[in-house]
């Protein structure tokens, strides 16, 4: 049954992660930065919990706000670079997150234990929900209450004149600018939003891991972020979910069936998706199947 | 700072900069694909230490030279290039870029999971030049085996440039790369010109595997993530579709990733490169040798 | 009357190509001037640098008195400039009135309550979307992907998405191309109800009748620079514009 839990947890952080990207993806910009974010969180939570006696909530907005003003400083040079070259820019500040990281030593005597992140061995004991007398299933809840919130406010956000302006940009930059959206802030806000939630993903990570380090943050988990909604299709947040589940799913309960040839099958299978369906596994095309099978028409003359 | 470590420094650098040619090398492969058909290929580092890997299974039966073993990892390099093509980008519509960026990523991890489990993750040991040999110039030491790098991947540099601006073949490439459309009606055909791109540059990538071996003494798995972020942010110093500019780059940056090293250590040392990339996004986001901008 | 645009001496070089070569433009209030020249007279990069696409390399584009030539595009829709695109550039994958939802950017709507402009469900825009979807004839195509409708409604709502951020100066880039005789017609009404309704009109076409029927005042440009100005009459009758366009052996 904790395996179970346990799995849960982990398709409920990434579902975080995934939204991240998928607000950034949105407007046009592949970020592979989410992770950097997402780590910035995880440190930032985790420090505040075990080394200030902060409750969690307070941390994970502490952490939100924290990624996010890094987010937002980050938006505003992403804007200089075009296309391609973004997702190099990316990787590279994502790098720059980690390497900090793993350069990062700040440590508190606590009894006969000395706690806080150091360097490379990375920060342990980050033992909040032991501590609190929090279960698995506890832990399991919390994060779906906050993915459950987060998702919800992602498809607010969509179905909102925010949700088509930040599609717009993605879609055609000049036509945006010349109906009057400031593409600027437009870039930036949604590049602040994907910091903001990846920085909650990544503070709930910290505490549920107990224990992170640097090269839990890299590359890979940076294109895991985007590969989420991607591969789920970009019409819909469901689409994220349903790929991460998809992912998580295969990766760990495939561990059973595949023992280690399920990271081989693993990268085949994006590829054989991406030839398949280049549009996600829920596109436009799909909802709007999805729908018809489930609404209804409301006319009585069919097609 | 004294005469001997300037030296020392100086010597470091050099090292840097004979190594510096298998980044260009690389970050000529991530170029020529990004300048012909606007995408970026991620497994592309991958491949390449896959072909030196691959190039090795060759060895393994016969006990061949050096040399042969470079010019099996180039060819293994050209086949795993045009497969590349035609599972990560022959039948992707152009239309979604994401699909072929999430479908290289695929094959980067495919490529990794691949060397892995043939080799059970254990480095294996690869052939070099010259070894044995230091050239003494002065107080510097100039290593065999550091030169021989070098001096390939200028050769198969010069032969690249060659192909590209003597032959009929470069020219319908650099056509390709400049206006698609415009050449399809000229008779070239896009496929063929794509397909022989992922071949070359598979090539390409062959001789930097190998010479990134050779250099290294041996390879490794983990060689393929650092050194698919080393080429892209070559590439893009040099600027996004120019060779000039990733040639440049990438010694460039061989050599001041050694200085880095000699003067804050090896934990810093990647963190300056990255420094050094956000510099030139901020102040000539264009890289070194921007492609020029049509009016559209 | 009250000048709502003014080009002075306005200057585009691509290099060493000049595309447009100090061009002087008074545009009054009220007026439908319309802007032709041969392909390659710079026509499209005028409309580009007054919507601020472009930075000048010279001259002033000012507008209702105020000079804008370093503002951002987003600043002059707000302050009342808008446009149609030659190949036209919807959003393609928004729906019909996603397109006008997003476009609506005008000085008055930006003003409205920051939470109800981003986030809130049903408000004023909705009757104005509603209404220039009626007028448009695509009310029945709302929530129909921009990229799946036919060529001639795209056109319209390229057309009706300039509208939508309720613009004082109204550029048109050559929106009757690929039309036939009847939606030409439909066009030629539409623009004149557009001066009604008070809208200035900088119209940009190949297509000869159009301009003749619709506009006050004619512009004719040849490699950037401006041959001849004047009523559709007396430009139709100029030598030079004659020889711009069918070559010096004709006006012989």
């Amino acid at each position: 049954m904790d395996f179970y839990l346990g799995l849960m947890q982990i398709i409920g952080v990434h579902t975080l992660l995934g939204l991240s990207a998928y607000c950034v993806l949105l407007t046009g910009q592949v970020s592979l930065a989410q992770a950097g974010f997402f780590a910035i969180g995880a440190y930032v939570a985790g420090m505040l919990t075990v080394l200030a006696q902060w409750p969690l909530v307070p941390a994970l907005g502490a952490s939100a706000v924290v990624a996010g003003v890094m987010a937002c400083a980050v938006g505003f040079p992403a804007l200089r670079v075009k296309g391609l070259m973004l997702v190099v820019a990316t990787i590279a500040f994502g790098e720059a997150v980690r390497l900090f990281f793993f350069n990062f030593t700040y440590q508190v005597q606590a009894g006969n234990l000395k706690l806080g992140p150091h360097g490379a061995e990375g920060f342990r004991q980050i033992r909040y929900f032991p501590e609190h007398g929090w279960t698995t299933l506890d832990v399991m809840l919390f994060i779906w209450a906050v993915v459950a919130l987060v998702m919800a406010g992602v498809w607010w956000l969509d179905r909102s004149r925010a949700g088509a302006v930040l599609r717009a940009v993605g879609e055609d930059e000049l036509a945006a600018q010349s109906a009057g959206i400031n593409i600027t802030a437009v870039k930036v806000s949604a590049m602040t939003i994907g910091g903001v939630i990846a920085g909650i993903g990544g503070g709930i990570f910290a505490h549920y891991t107990t224990h992170i380090e640097h090269l839990q943050f890299g590359v890979v988990l940076a294109t895991f972020a985007i590969a989420y909604p991607i591969l789920g299709g970009l019409s819909n947040v469901f689409g994220t979910l349903l790929a991460v589940v998809f992912v998580q799913g295969f990766l760990i309960e495939g561990l059973r069936f595949m023992g280690d040839w399920r990271n081989l099958l693993f990268g085949g299978l994006i590829v054989l998706a991406m030839n398949v369906r280049p549009r996600g596994l829920l596109d436009a095309g799909a909802v709007l199947a999805l729908k018809r099978l489930i609404v209804p028409r409301k006319d009585g003359n069919g097609a | 700072m004294d005469v001997l470590d300037l030296i020392d420094a100086v010597q470091s650098v050099a090292d840097g900069v004979l190594f510096g040619a298998t980044y260009a090398l690389l970050g000529i492969g991530f170029t020529l694909v990004f300048g012909v058909m606007h995408k970026i290929n991620l497994s592309y580092a991958a491949a390449s230490i896959g072909a030196a890997y691959a190039s090795l299974l060759i060895v393994a039966g016969i006990k061949a030279p050096a040399i042969l073993v470079f010019l099996a990892s180039a060819a293994a390099g050209g086949v795993i290039g045009g497969l590349v093509y035609l599972v990560g980008f022959k039948f992707i519509p152009l239309a979604n870029p994401l699909a072929t960026l999430m479908s290289t990523v695929g094959l980067l991890l495919l490529i990794d999971e691949i060397i892995v489990h043939t080799t059970a993750g254990v480095p294996l040991n690869y052939p070099a030049l010259f070894s044995d040999v230091i050239v003494s110039a002065g107080p510097f030491n100039l290593r065999g085996d550091l030169m021989f790098v070098f001096a390939l991947s200028c050769a198969c540099m010069v032969v690249l440039l060659l192909l590209l601006y003597r032959t009929r073949l470069g020219l319908a490439t650099r056509a390709v790369s400049q206006q698609p459309t415009a050449s399809q009606l000229c008779g070239i055909s896009i496929t063929r010109v794509n397909v022989v791109t992922f071949v070359i540059t598979g090539v390409v990538g062959g001789i930097a595997g190998a010479m990134t071996g050779a250099a290294i003494g041996m390879l490794s798995p983990l060689l393929s993530l650092p050194l698919t972020v080393k080429g892209l942010i070559v590439t893009v110093i040099g600027g996004l579709g120019s060779i000039p500019g990733a040639i440049i780059a990438g010694l460039v940056v061989g050599g001041l990733e050694n200085a880095f090293q000699f003067f804050r250590g090896v934990s810093e040392r990647d963190l300056y490169i990255m420094l050094l990339l956000f510099a030139f996004l901020i102040f000539r986001p264009g890289g070194m040798f921007a492609m020029p901008v049509g009016r559209d | 009357m009250a000048t709502v645009l003014d080009l002075q001496g306005l200057t585009k070089h691509f290099g060493g190509v000049r595309a447009v070569d100090g061009i002087d433009l008074a545009v009054a209030r009220g007026e439908i001037v319309g802007l032709i020249g041969p392909n390659g007279s710079g026509k499209s990069t005028i409309v580009n640098l007054i919507c601020g696409l472009l930075p000048p390399t010279a001259g002033r584009v000012v507008f209702n008195g105020a000079d804008i030539s370093r503002l951002p595009p987003h600043a002059r829709v707000t302050l009342g400039i808008a446009r149609t695109f030659q190949n036209i550039r919807l959003f393609g994958q928004l729906t019909v009135w996603q397109n006008l939802w997003v476009a609506q950017n005008s000085g008055e709507q930006r003003n409205q309550n920051f939470l109800r402009r981003w986030f809130g469900g049903s408000n004023g825009a909705w009757e104005e979307i509603n209404r220039t979807l009626e007028f448009f004839d695509l009310a029945h195509k709302r929530d129909e992907l921009a990229a799946n409708l036919a060529f001639g409604e795209q056109r319209r709502l390229e057309f009706a998405r300039a509208l939508a951020a309720k613009p004082v100066l109204l550029l048109l880039d050559e929106p009757a191309a690929g039309m036939n005789a009847e939606e030409v017609d439909q066009l030629d009404s539409r623009i004149r109800k557009l001066r009604q309704d008070g809208i200035t009109v900088v119209l940009i076409e190949h297509h000869v009748e159009l301009v003749m029927s619709v506009a006050d005042r004619v512009a004719v440009l040849n490699f950037g620079q401006k041959i001849a100005e004047g009523t559709p009459a007396f430009v139709q009758a100029d030598p030079a514009v004659r020889e711009a366009y069918l070559g010096s052996a004709a006006v012989a």
